[in-house]
């Protein structure tokens, strides 16, 4: 009888009270991460890279003989350039995100305005923008913006890097337009209420009670988004700048060697993955602490 | 008034100045600087060394035109997609990233005669292939590269069923582990490949070279009549006379070009 009504396998810390429903239950901090769960699909894949990269390498250097240079010694040689490549991709993408988030924020608000027609326009750009392919909308940066400007009498250089980050803000923008725009209608009307009772203008009220609210809502999927767009940095190679996967492409020209494609890539792959795996470990916590809980 | 007067005639001086400065060698000589688009990706034409620095045959060459006018040299990374409109947009005041003179690329950019060098087709293959004639790649798998001039030809002429693939390395790691017959390329780098690296042992070229076709440097097509597109013409020239590009050319460990030769022994 007792089991039918209390299906749920019994907490040990919790001991079962006749009555006892889960909604009841104190809110409690979010558990540390335990072994098994840092063991996922993720971690595999990490452990696969490594593999691949320590055994690839010296099987190779024995089967071509004692003239060749095992692979993982040529990965360490080109560590230096290629590490100036990935760190070219970490300032595209931060600078990208900053410059998104602040447009995306402001669209994401213009959305949401009682101003019939502004919020259709807001709503036409983010369409435009969520759905156009990033690829394309980086051409357009590279090709129609002028490699420098005169503006009052002086050059302004405007290299192709700065025009990558623009090219990649604009997706970025629009992405974070959508999570604004979802995330302001998901805090509850009586938010908007109780701050009209209290005399508050639309103004203040979306800037001192709904943004701050927002802030909360809209950290994961804003975090996703970040992993998403440092893994999407490498297509600003096709534009011709000068990040870690046109400089892979070179050093595989430079080194001439067949057997060295697939460890370069993975290890290349590995740096992602590094840089983006944390990431994507803090945004599920931060979804488990921020989830509605029952 | 007076003052008036004395700051329109400045003015007008200034924009003089400007229109003068349309002329693209005056600024590089002013800016003190030529910026050269060149490969970075196309060993040994223009590569890479481990400490991040770009050299090569072309690399050479850009040195020596900036050492002719006196100026630094500054050297952009290119790819075929980018660099003709890296040239009209005035990012790069000149080409020499292996690009081929045909006619329709004649009406984008300034193509500087003589050409500084030609290559051809060839295709690299096992020795164990049997392959003796192009008709013998009918129907069989070919590495290839993404927008080369001649993998059309090969296709439609012989029926060799071509995978193109973005770059050398992509293209070379696929033969090797054996996802395609051989490898179409130019026929210099199959030459110097399989005369330098033990990789290749087991490798050929059994093919005749064909459809040869000269590269160019080039200037923006405006500039192509003026100063800057003589003067380049004149450097070219220099060059082939001269004998430095067949000394480039060893220099970088290229296979010996006929096409370089024949051009040394008519100016002679």
């Amino acid at each position: 009888m007792t089991e039918l009504l209390h299906p749920r396998p019994a907490d040990p810390a919790m001991p079962a009270i006749k009555g006892h429903l889960p909604v009841l239950l104190p809110v409690r901090p979010p558990r540390p991460v335990t072994a098994a769960e840092l063991f996922t699909p993720g971690t595999a894949l990490l452990l696969l890279v490594l593999l691949a990269w320590f055994s690839v390498g010296p099987v190779v250097a024995q089967a071509a003989g004692e003239t060749r240079t095992p692979v993982a010694l040529l990965l360490l040689k080109w560590t230096p350039v290629l590490a100036e490549g990935f760190a070219f991709n970490i300032l595209i993408s931060i600078l990208s995100m900053l410059a998104g988030t602040v447009l995306g924020v402001g669209l994401g608000v213009l959305q949401v305005s009682p101003n019939r027609l502004l919020a259709r326009l807001a709503w036409v750009v983010t369409q435009f923008f969520r759905n156009s392919p990033w690829l394309v909308l980086l051409f357009y940066c590279i090709l129609l913006i002028p490699f420098e400007l005169e503006i009052l009498g002086t050059t302004v250089p405007f290299p192709g890097w700065i025009k990558a980050v623009i090219g990649l803000s604009l997706p970025v923008m629009a992405y974070m337009s959508e999570f604004m725009r979802g995330a302001i209608q998901s805090i509850p009307s009586g938010q908007w209420e109780s701050a009209a009772s209290l005399g508050f203008t639309r103004r203040q009220t979306m800037i001192e009670v709904i943004l701050p609210q927002t802030v909360t809502r809209v950290l994961p999927s804003w975090m996703n988004l970040y992993a998403v767009l440092t893994m999407a940095t490498p297509i600003v190679s096709i534009v011709g700048v000068n990040e870690v996967m046109a400089l892979t492409r070179a050093a595989l020209s430079s080194e001439s060697r067949t057997d060295l494609l697939i460890p370069m890539y993975l290890y290349i792959l590995g740096w992602f993955f590094l840089y983006c795996y944390p990431i994507s470990r803090l945004t599920r916590r931060l979804e488990r602490k921020y989830a509605v809980k029952l | 008034m007076k003052t008036a007067l004395t700051a329109a005639t400045a003015l007008v001086a200034l924009m003089a100045a400007g229109l003068a400065a349309a002329d693209t060698l005056e600024d590089i000589k002013s800016a003190g600087k030529i910026v050269v688009g060149v490969k970075q990706d196309y060993r040994p034409w223009g590569y890479l060394d481990a400490s991040g620095k770009t050299i090569g045959f072309e690399i050479d060459l850009a040195q020596d035109v900036a050492t002719r006018l006196g100026v630094e040299l500054e050297l952009v990374p290119v790819v075929a997609s980018n660099r003709m409109e890296f040239l009209q947009q005035g990012k790069i005041d000149l080409i020499i990233a292996t690009l081929g003179d045909t006619e329709e690329r004649r009406k984008v950019v300034g193509m500087i005669e003589p050409n500084y060098y030609a290559s051809g087709a060839n295709v690299l293959l096992p020795k164990a292939a049997g392959v003796a004639t192009w008709q013998d790649l009918s129907g069989k798998d070919i590495c290839a590269l993404q927008g080369s001039y001649y993998n059309k030809k090969v296709q439609q002429d012989y029926g060799a069923n071509l995978v193109a693939f973005a770059g050398v390395p992509e293209a070379t790691a696929a033969l090797a582990n054996g996802s395609c017959l051989g490898f179409l390329y130019d026929n210099t780098w199959i030459e110097s490949q399989v005369a330098s690296d033990p990789q290749w042992a087991e490798y050929h070229m059994p093919l005749p070279t064909e459809q040869l076709t000269p590269w160019a440097i080039a200037v923006p097509l405006e500039d192509l009549e003026g100063p800057y597109g003589t003067f380049m013409h004149d450097v070219s020239t220099e060059w082939h006379k001269s004998g430095f590009l067949i000394e480039r050319n060893a220099a970088n460990g290229i296979a010996p070009n006929p096409f370089l030769q024949e051009q040394h022994d008519k100016l002679q």
